[in-house]
């Protein structure tokens, strides 16, 4: 079990390597940041020297070494748009984007459990077929349709909910500001939570349902069926369990799709988060930006995956990590 | 292979199963559309010598001011939202199919070798394989296609290949592993076959059925993916038709009550979307032994 | 059954805590602003957009001010003079403080100065910084300073509402990166906070010099969107909107808890093209018939919604050099199609057209839109749009063969405009900047020239107006459009007094609530 950690802690670090690397190179070769970084009315001369102040003549492996080196200790350098440091620039956002995820994340594996066992319980009812459907909807449609929809419907046409930023935040601590504790702040998390987690909890209903079907079919259940309710209970809860398994890994293993789709929908809703970030940036060819997002989402997602297979190892003890 | 389809009663099952039969025709009249565009639609929206400003803004035919051609009424150019939703549901068929062909042929490719011949080239795939499912198909087009920019529907289609293909090479080698030491391959091996024969004669049609299936899923998850990225802007370019485009651009008459500018649009994605997912989960029934003999 | 209670003191909790905090609801001694365009950065040197300084303008001042209408006033300088031809004087305000408690001084004049030439940590003043040759106080008092410039610039003193004073001591020992997100001034506000997308919250300097502004907390919103924008003042979220976009006008217009105000823009709207022998567009037939294809009025009024204003020329009626002599050349396709022809294009020819989508009200609409209208006399217009951000440093490499601008003057000079805009690129000089197509004509280099030399502001006047009318009508220099329309949307009922500004900068001392 150790071993099989340090190596995959191992992979995860060449994959990151990899991965800065290819940023690197991108940062390199699209476009010459001098332009940038020297001002649109710099002369020839003026460029020349902010390559030289900034390194950005030497060799490519000595200026990717001192990438990594400063990245290292979060440096990703400033952006050309705003002058700002970069890494700040992404934290400052961050927190709008997590309060964001989770709530999304929150909605859909809450109510895509409930929903999908619900609909299991007995798959041929209206009920059922209902939720079905819906949930045939939910993966049909893209989260930018489903954004836009509920605008249309729930802030435009009935004026229920707001339809577009944050909303009141209040300071934590630092840079962390919220918008759960405030009635404003929740109001606004609505909308943009259900077209996030919409996907999700169409997917993990069908992936719950389907796992319960089969294990509803297994003997063990229907014994228990049979002897009665209580054991019923019992068993019901075993057959649940044993679903859950996959559900929540697959929940972990979609945070790469969480991430994406979560642009999307700040772009939408102009809900003020890194997605939005990385999307201005890219309009605005801020690379800096765009590699220290690449890299922090890398970071996040395997980090994410590390702890999910170790997870995934104590609740099911029969794989073994060789 | 065929034989094999004609085997799980392939054809009768798809009479029986209404949401088959319904996506299936849903499916088929958007495609009909989209193939006959330039036959069928009243304009053709990209022909900058036909649009006149005086048209823009045209509310559907049935509301006050519609007036024909433009039966779903028209866009903020003058263009016709019904010939520009046959031309963008074009585009969609385009991309999702030509998607679904390289990507496939270079998974199924890099899967099936990986398998084969396991070993390191087996651990490095997958490796690879791993880090881009871990980045999700759509950051990774995003990404792409924000960073290599106004390439056209020809970047569109390689940025989504270059995300996707994963997906085909991790099921055809799962598949390929399932069936590699089966008896009947280790009967061909003894009987001096080739590992090219071996691996198109014999591993192959065994490992398509899961493909069939991903690539049905997939379908559906790129015609979404193309009007994602059309619709953040970073996708088709502004004078190619793309049902994203038109929601994108629709989005900005949203309070102003041109809703024919986005639900139109909606509508027509939706049905490409729904009526392949319809599919997909037939033949996923169909193909999959273990969810097959529980209907029986 | 257990876990019911559990959710039910949770939920309490929740409640409890949201209903404690929501107590303190928004005060009203401040003033929200939503615009279109988000600040870039609070390095007052770091941009020349309007949308920049116009923002900053509220943390940091120059040596001189204008007001609502653009008359200039002064500011850090109280009052200055045109020495000679090369040497300006200020006589420089005494005891006015930055915001961190230092004095102001000619050394800190001096120091923003020679700040502007250096490129990086970025300025895009540049060009204005390497005019200056020497900034020296006069006979060794520290409130009287002359600045000398290498060549004759009668518009200097018009520039100066927007070189912001840096505060020397600060500036020097801070990285580029807190210079570019706390802002340290002199102007009647306080830096507070900058969440980037989000917001920029400023506070009274009480101790400004001209009295603390009336107004003591100011939020600015940047909402790119333009429907969110609509929903942000229709939900009362903010208190002033600017930009309405023409698009949901109406909308905003019937919102009984809104008042809407409008004038005409100063920034024109106007289509580059080049002129390089060889190519279809150096004929001056085929300029004028591509001038006569484009149905403004119907641009106008299908694509702005009607608010913008035909117009003939470059610059604004205040501007030096403007000449309300110059007409628009009629709408006529067929004289256009004639026109072509005779230049030896009967069947047209295709043109690839650059502009940006992001920049200006509904520019990548009227991109389209000029597409068709133009295709229709057999001119096929490849379109290519992008963002601001990758547009304009594509159109200081000068090599676009077609493409769209939007310009005004903040300095009110017409010779400045030409010099930047279409003036044959000099990368040395200084000449031709955001000349994007290398536009190139001898004759009015020429007229310009002479201009610069003459210091009877009226004759000059009358050379530059000679010079536009010139480049306007004979060269065809340019394809005019059209003045866009600055609309703003104010909130009713809430006692704010508001009065927009001819340079769309948003002033917070300027405004105040009842």
């Amino acid at each position: 079990m150790f071993a099989y950690i340090v190596r995959r802690i191992a992979q995860s670090f060449i994959v990151l390597l990899a991965v800065s690397l290819i940023c690197f190179a991108i940062f390199q070769f699209m476009g010459d940041p001098v332009l940038t970084l020297a001002g649109r009315y710099a002369t020839q001369a003026q460029q020349d020297q902010v390559r030289k102040t900034l390194g950005l003549d030497r060799p490519f492996y000595t200026q990717y070494f001192s990438f990594i080196a400063n990245a290292i200790r979060g440096d990703f350098g400033l952006s050309y748009v705003t002058q700002v440091p970069v890494l700040r620039l992404i934290f400052e956002r961050l927190p709008a984007s997590i309060e964001l995820a989770i709530t999304a994340m929150f909605l859909s594996l809450f109510l895509g459990i409930t929903l999908g066992v619900v609909s299991s319980l007995k798959p041929h009812s209206l009920g059922s077929r209902v939720i079905m459907t819906g949930s045939l909807f939910g993966i049909s449609l893209p989260t930018f349709l489903v954004g836009i929809l509920l605008i249309l419907v729930l802030a435009v046409s009935l004026r229920a909910l707001p339809p577009f930023g944050r909303g009141r935040v209040i300071k934590v601590i630092g840079n962390w500001r919220t918008g759960f504790v405030t009635i404003d702040g929740l109001r606004h998390l609505i909308l943009p939570a259900l077209t996030l987690g919409m996907y999700q909890l169409a997917v993990l209903l069908r992936l719950t349902r389907g796992g319960m079907l089969e294990a509803l079919q297994e003997d063990y259940t229907r014994t228990a069926w049979a002897k009665g309710l209580s054991q019923r209970i019992v068993m019901f809860k075993h057959a649940l369990r044993n679903v859950l398994i996959p559900v929540v890994t697959i929940a972990g293993l979609q945070m790469g799709e969480l991430i994406a789709f979560s642009i999307v929908t700040e772009s939408i809703f102009q809900w003020p988060g890194s997605g939005n970030l990385l999307l201005t940036s890219i309009y605005e060819t801020d690379h800096p930006v765009i590699v220290a997002y690449v890299m922090i989402t890398a970071l996040i997602v395997l980090t994410i995956n590390i702890f999910i297979d170790i997870l995934y190892g104590i609740l099911n003890p029969k794989i073994s990590y060789d | 292979m065929i034989r094999r389809l004609l085997q799980s009663k392939l054809l009768s099952h798809y009479v029986r199963d209404l949401s088959a039969v319904v996506g299936s025709v849903i499916l088929l009249i958007v495609l009909f559309g989209a193939i006959f565009a330039p036959l069928i639609a009243p304009q053709d929206p990209y022909d900058p010598k036909i649009l006149s400003l005086q048209d823009s803004l045209t509310p559907p035919i049935w509301m006050k001011g519609g007036q024909a051609p433009f039966l779903l009424g028209a866009d903020d150019q003058g263009r016709d939202i019904l010939s520009t939703i046959l031309y963008g549901c074009r585009t969609s068929f385009f991309v999702g199919s030509s998607v679904i062909l390289i990507a496939g042929t270079i998974g199924v490719t890099v899967g099936l070798l990986a398998a084969f011949y396991s070993g390191i080239l087996d651990a490095v795939t997958m490796r690879i394989a791993d880090t881009f499912f871990s980045f999700s198909t759509t950051l990774m087009a995003m990404l792409l296609l924000g960073i290599f920019k106004g390439g056209g529907i020809p970047l569109v289609i390689l940025a989504i290949v270059i995300a996707d293909w994963v997906r085909y090479a991790r099921t055809m080698r799962g598949s390929v592993l399932g069936v590699k030491e089966d008896d009947y391959i280790q009967a061909a091996r003894a009987c001096g076959g080739s590992n090219l024969r071996i691996m198109i004669r014999h591993i192959l049609p065994n490992a398509i059925p899961p493909i069939l299936v991903v690539a049905a899923v997939d379908f559906g998850a790129v015609v979404m993916l193309e009007a994602t990225l059309s619709f953040l802007g970073v996708g088709v370019p502004i004078n190619k038709p793309s049902l994203g485009m038109m929601i994108s651009l629709g989005k900005n008459y949203i309070y102003a009550g041109k809703w024919w500018l986005i639900i139109f649009p909606g509508i027509a994605l939706i049905s490409i979307v729904l009526g392949i997912n319809l599919l997909a989960d037939w033949l996923r029934e169909e193909l999959n032994p273990r969810l097959g003999q529980r209907q029986q | 059954m257990k876990r019911i209670p559990l959710l039910v003191m949770m939920g309490i909790l929740i409640f409890g805590l949201v209903g404690v905090l929501s107590v303190s609801g928004v005060a009203k001694d401040t003033i929200v602003v939503a615009v279109g365009a988000p600040p870039q950065t609070m390095n007052p040197h770091g941009s020349d957009s309007d949308c920049n300084l116009g923002v900053v303008a509220n943390i940091f001042e120059g040596l001189l001010q204008r007001d609502t209408g653009g008359t200039l006033l002064p500011a850090l300088a109280t009052s200055w003079e045109r020495v000679n031809e090369l040497t300006w004087r200020f006589h420089l305000r005494q005891g006015v403080k930055f915001h961190n408690g230092n004095d102001f001084t000619w050394e800190d004049v001096k120091y923003t100065m020679e700040r502007l030439r250096i490129p990086y940590p970025v300025s895009e003043f540049l060009a204005f910084g390497g005019l200056i040759v020497s900034i020296e106080t006069v006979e060794g008092n520290p409130w009287i300073i002359d600045i000398v410039t290498t060549t004759p610039t009668s518009y200097f003193d018009q520039n100066l509402h927007q070189v912001f004073i840096m505060d020397k001591e600060s500036t020097e020992s801070r990285s580029t990166g807190e210079i570019g997100e706390y802002p340290i001034g002199t102007g009647a506000y306080k830096f507070v906070e900058w969440i980037k997308g989000s917001y920029l919250k400023l506070e009274a300097n009480e101790d400004y010099w001209d009295g603390p502004p009336s107004v003591k907390y100011a939020e600015l919103r940047p909402v790119t969107e333009p429907s969110t924008r609509v929903a942000a003042i229709a939900t009362g979220e903010v208190d002033i909107l600017q930009d309405i976009p023409v698009e949901l006008f109406d909308i905003v217009a019937k919102n009984a808890n809104l008042e809407v105000v409008t004038r005409p823009a100063r920034r024109s709207i106007w289509l580059g093209l080049r002129n390089e022998p060889g190519f279809p567009t150096s004929d001056i037939r085929v300029r004028k018939a591509m001038y006569m294809a484009i149905n403004e009025d119907e641009i106008i009024e299908k694509v702005m919604f009607g608010h913008a204003f035909p117009c003939t020329q470059i610059p604004d009626p205040p501007t030096v050099g403007y000449d309300a002599s110059i007409e628009r050349l009629p709408y006529n396709p067929e004289m256009a199609k004639q026109l072509l022809a005779e230049a030896g294009y009967p069947d047209g020819f295709k043109i690839k057209f650059t502009g940006p989508n992001d920049r200006y009200v509904r520019d990548e609409q009227i991109a389209q839109a000029l597409a068709s209208q133009l295709a229709k006399v057999g001119i096929e217009v490849e379109l290519d749009t992008k963002p601001k951000a990758v547009y304009f440093p594509e159109m200081d490499e000068h090599g676009l063969d077609f493409y769209l601008l939007g310009w005004f003057d903040g300095s009110y000079d017409f010779g400045r405009s030409f010099t930047k805009l279409l003036h044959s690129v000099d990368a040395e000089a200084g000449f031709g900047g955001l000349n994007g197509s290398s536009y190139k004509s001898i004759a009015l280099d020429r007229l310009l020239e002479a201009s610069a030399e003459i210091v009877d502001p009226a004759l000059r006047g009358e050379t530059l107006r000679l010079l536009n009318k010139v480049a306007m009508q004979e060269k065809i220099a340019i394809i005019p459009l059209h003045y866009q329309e600055d609309s703003y949307a104010v909130y009713k009922g809430r006692g704010i007094s508001f009065t927009p500004r001819s340079d769309t900068w948003i002033v917070f001392k300027e405004m105040s609530i009842k």
